[in-house]
């Protein structure tokens, strides 16, 4: 896993922070932090409030209540030198379609005091191949990688990724991960929004999960919402042959049958684990297809966004 | 960073831009060229009442207006939209640029564009017309970079009321053709007709005027300080509203 990021300092702050559109409520008072050179990613169903959070960062938005601080400043105030150290990937592609890739980067780099160098960024993000080409003539995926190369050429402290890898293909999402990790290898801080579980897992330190307004739970992906306390699921073919029965199961467990493959849950695997192979092994079998899983990030973000949409539709008060 | 530099590297893009977009070109600089031969090769070389000035000389004057107002009013109010509905604006605010360096940048461009057509148009009239070279040319660049502020102020102001990109053409042109007919483009108006009376209340018509007595011999500076006025009125009503209710980002979604 990531760094210890625990004594590092802080990077953004939330505390308290209220926004309504209208009578619409989209967020009630959320709080969160992110350290130095973490990569935090903001979960949450579509409308719960997590881009709103983001472009109240990102210095788009007026908040209505709360305090706020993005690298020691109030972003609402759109300080220059503020901007100057934080680097944006909005959702479009917003680039001169008419200019070419090392074009734009370059009318883009001289913005900035302090930039990177466009040859390094178009290297760094794939395009060195279609550093010519003009943006219009780039495809989609393209035009993302082109997207997080403008957001880095000014060389910035803290990057916000909205959706960074949506539609790419698998291997450009590899890609993408590692630019990423790249990023706060060299000390920067990321705070990514994202709809896929596995790009939270695999980069993020920490993870916030947002739904209807609030946070509904934060922490490192490999803990959240007590996952690592969660039960755990086995499961294996039954051998041929052989009535459920005769496993060695403890007796309070419920194992059940589903297409040939043996299920149960239980809080602690290591006894069982051991006493059914050692029992396999004494028949000269195999556990044909055993699996030892926890519940997936995906698992518990469904049950934490499910619960905070259930409390909105009783109408019934939140926590 | 410096204001300044960052604005003229922002038109050195936006020149890039422009001359690449086939349509941007066609519209600001083809369109009045061709207007201007059909037009004026029809117009006859009688004078125009009022004026030292044949009507197909005439015509010179008018489409340099037509022109302007496309490159300044259409072209801007155009690009602006759809930069706003691709995020290409929202883009830009959350980058250290200054608001200044960028609008700089677009004006300036506008500017080249504009000085580039009345080479072009006055040339023609020079070449084909016997119009003679503008009496007075300080009047004459006074009144194209009074038109470009108006109408480049206009189109920001535009802006505002064009809730996206798909409806950006039907706007924009909808509110400029009609004024355009009514004040004088493709046939001088006679002094004194409602329709003159009605196009009075118009930047368009005034444009006309006061470049047809800044290319006209006569005495005095050539400036026609009344009718420049009114469109800096015009101007500065359009800025107070786009810098009041100008948006960002496309209309929510």
């Amino acid at each position: 896993m990531g760094p210890d990021h625990g004594g590092a300092p802080v990077a953004i702050s939330v505390r308290g922070l209220t926004k309504s559109y209208g009578n619409t409520e989209a967020l009630r008072g959320i709080d969160f932090e992110v350290r130095r050179g973490e990569v935090l990613a903001l979960l949450g169903p579509n409308g719960a409030g997590k881009t709103t959070a983001v472009e109240i960062l990102e210095g788009y938005r007026a908040r209505d209540g709360g305090t706020v601080t993005v690298l020691g400043l109030d972003p609402e105030r759109r300080d220059r030198s503020l901007r100057a150290k934080v680097g944006i990937v909005l959702q479009e592609c917003a680039v001169d379609p008419y200019l070419t890739v090392t074009e734009a980067m370059t009318q883009r780099a001289g913005l900035y005091p302090s930039p990177r160098s466009v040859g390094e960024v178009v290297d760094l993000v794939g395009l060195e191949a279609k550093a010519r080409a003009r943006v219009k003539t780039l495809s989609g995926g393209q035009q993302r990688r082109l997207d997080l190369g403008m957001a880095l050429i000014g060389n910035p402290e803290l990057i916000f990724l909205d959706e960074p890898t949506t539609g790419f293909d698998p291997s450009a999402r590899r890609e993408a991960w590692d630019v990423v990790r790249g990023l706060c290898a060299e000390g920067r801080t990321v705070v990514l929004t994202t709809h896929y579980m596995d790009e939270a897992q695999a980069l993020a330190d920490n993870v916030t999960v947002i739904a209807a307004g609030r946070v509904v739970a934060s922490g490192p992906p490999d803990t959240l919402g007590g996952r690592d306390h969660g039960v755990t699921r086995v499961r294996f073919a039954l051998p041929s042959d052989t009535a459920l029965g005769e496993l060695p199961l403890p007796p309070h467990l419920t194992p059940r049958v589903r297409a040939g493959m043996v299920e149960f849950e239980i809080d602690e695997p290591t006894t069982v684990l051991h006493e059914l192979t050692r029992w396999a092994i004494g028949r000269g079998e195999v556990l044909d297809g055993l699996a030892v899983n926890r519940p997936s990030l995906e698992d518990v973000y469904l049950s934490l966004t499910g619960e905070a949409a259930g409390v909105e539709g009783s109408g019934g008060g939140a926590s | 960073m410096n204001d300044l530099l960052v604005a003229k590297e922002q038109v050195r893009y936006e020149q890039k831009a422009y001359w690449r977009n086939p349509m941007a070109a066609v519209f600001t600089l083809a369109f009045p060229v061709v207007f201007l031969v059909v037009v004026g090769t029809t117009s006859g070389t009688s004078r125009v009442p009022g004026t030292t000035l044949r009507y197909d000389q005439y015509t010179v004057v008018a489409m340099l207006t037509f022109g302007l107002i496309a490159a300044c009013y259409t072209n801007l109010a155009m690009s602006i939209c759809l930069r706003r509905d691709s995020g290409m604006l929202k883009r830009m605010r959350g980058t250290p640029i200054s608001i200044g360096s960028y609008l700089g940048g677009i004006i300036g461009s506008t500017m080249i564009n504009v000085a580039v057509l009345a080479v072009l148009v006055v040339g023609i009239g020079m070449g084909f017309y016997h119009l003679h070279f503008p009496y007075h040319p300080a009047a004459t660049v006074v009144t194209l970079l009074v038109g470009i502020v108006t109408f480049g102020a206009i189109g920001l102001a535009v802006t505002v009321i064009v809730p996206n990109a798909d409806a950006a053409p039907a706007v924009v042109n909808g509110i400029y053709l009609p004024v355009v007919f009514i004040s004088g483009v493709f046939y001088p108006l006679s002094n004194g007709s409602v329709l003159s009376r009605i196009a009075g209340y118009f930047p368009v018509r005034h444009m006309i005027e006061a470049l047809v007595s800044a290319f006209e011999g006569g005495p005095g500076s050539g400036l026609r300080g009344h009718d420049l006025v009114v469109m800096l009125v015009w101007a500065a009503g359009a800025l107070v509203f786009a810098a009041r209710r100008f948006r960002w980002e496309p209309r929510h979604r």
